[in-house]
């Protein structure tokens, strides 16, 4: 025993190979059910056809288009990520493997691994909607790197932020719309940010330092050491 | 004493001050209610936040109550103050709406303490209810900052701060008197109210079946 919970026997386990070991073990899980990744593309392919046949590339006037096209951008990839990242710890309760998994791997890995799984999810989603949506609404960016980067830290910052939040919602009742109810608040000052960032990389009106992409990179901090603290409580019995 | 310290500043926010210049009409007499009200909505987010995190550090059933009573009684005083906010704004600035960064971050507010009650109601174990609603409220305390730096960058405010901001030089004597004792009576009321709501609570859970009450 040691601070209260019993460590193996070798010691050699570390809270990164534990939730690098989780992270494999839901990618395996993902590749045979692929229940995830379908949630979560088609609804943002769906999504994304929905926008790009109503609206078109020549509706928009120009100088309307980098804000417009950053707001539906945000909104196709938040509400797509509210569809489907409930299920990384759903479905440990449906299959009833929380309990083995509370026993086998300490609360920080688990969330950790539950993390990384969930910014493989995103990833995954922002690679094939961020093409297609430049591609099929002509979007025109001045600046790639900032608009890049503004992506990458906003799609971290969305996992940071709702990971914990699966958590809870997977041991109460009426997940899926919870999830997006208890998500939302905690996400809209992201998104508020990823979409004044990606406007500003695509009107070109100067980077600024990067002050966007720097909020964005403060919240995946701020929210990955609070959830970090917090697991525990949610994980345990 | 309450409710007569209440009146008094009632009538004294009608009778004895006089109407700001720069505003429509009689309209800066909202001062004396809008204020308050969004000051206590935002004491009680903060008193909820900090009886949170005391419940989680020591599973004590009082702070869990005067957490739930806290975000009860913010909500309420956010609906109150975005309200009376709302009405202002038609009278100002001519339309009921126009997401205003004050307008924004109190609708965020307001959304959290949906999200917040939404979770206690759907959480089955009561003790699990208590710490996953105290554990959602820190986590959205922690944006809080994000708010205030993040929002304001995005437009610029109407809301008047400078021209009616206590602290600045500018305010009428008369004015000041009667906005601190408002803040007073608000901050009273509050008070009073949480109190209130607490011992409906504290009788409640002793109405909640226990072990052994089935027998």
């Amino acid at each position: 025993m040691k601070g209260g919970r019993w460590t193996t026997q070798t010691g050699s386990s570390t809270y990164l190979s534990e939730a690098i070991a989780i992270w494999l073990r839901d990618l395996r899980i993902e590749f045979r059910t692929r229940y995830a990744v379908n949630a979560i593309l088609m609804f943002a392919v769906t999504t994304l056809v929905a926008v790009s046949f109503s609206i078109g590339s020549f509706r928009i006037e120009a100088s309307e288009k980098p804000f417009l096209y950053a707001v539906l951008l945000w909104i196709i990839l938040v509400f797509s990520a509210l569809s489907g990242l409930s299920r990384s710890f759903v479905k440990e309760e449906e299959a009833g493997t929380m309990d083995a998994l509370r026993l086998s791997a300490r609360p920080q890995a688990v969330f950790l691994g539950k993390l990384f799984f969930n910014l493989t999810l995103l990833g995954a989603l922002e690679l094939i909607i961020v093409p297609s949506f430049i591609l099929l609404m002509k979007y025109e960016i001045e600046y790639p790197g900032f608009f890049a980067a503004m992506i990458i830290s906003g799609g971290f910052g969305l996992g940071a932020g709702t990971t914990i939040v699966a958590a809870m919602i997977a041991q109460a009742s009426a997940r899926g719309a919870l999830f997006s109810a208890l998500s939302f608040p905690l996400l809209l000052p992201l998104m508020i940010t990823a979409i004044k960032g990606c406007e500003r990389a695509a009107i070109g009106m100067g980077t600024a330092g990067w002050a966007e992409v720097k909020i964005a990179v403060a919240y995946v901090m701020i929210m990955m050491v609070v959830s970090l603290f917090l697991f525990p409580l949610v994980w345990e019995e | 004493m309450l409710s007569i310290w209440m009146a008094v500043i009632i009538v004294a926010a009608f009778l004895y001050t006089e109407a700001a210049v720069g505003f429509p009409g009689e309209t800066s007499r909202i001062l004396f209610f809008h204020v308050p009200q969004a000051w206590v909505a935002t004491l009680s987010f903060l008193v909820s936040m900090i009886a949170s995190a005391t419940y989680l550090a020591k599973r004590n059933l009082k702070a869990d109550y005067l957490a739930q009573s806290a975000a009860e009684l913010g909500f309420l005083f956010c609906v109150l103050a975005t309200v009376t906010g709302s009405i202002f704004a038609k009278a100002t600035w001519g339309s009921f709406w126009n997401w205003d960064p004050r307008e924004t971050s109190i609708v965020i507010l307001l959304m959290i303490y949906g999200a917040y009650f939404a979770l206690r109601s759907a959480v089955p174990d009561p003790e699990r209810k208590r710490v996953f609603a105290a554990v959602y409220s820190i986590l959205a305390f922690t944006t809080v900052p994000f708010l205030i730096f993040v929002v304001p960058r995005i437009t610029a405010s109407l809301h008047p701060e400078n021209t009616m901001n206590p602290t600045q030089p500018g305010m009428d004597p008369k004015t000041l008197k009667v906005f601190l004792g408002s803040l007073l009576a608000y901050t009273g009321l509050f008070v009073w109210m949480l109190r209130l709501k607490m011992r409906i609570l504290r009788l409640e859970g002793l109405k909640e079946p226990r072990f052994g009450d089935f027998i």
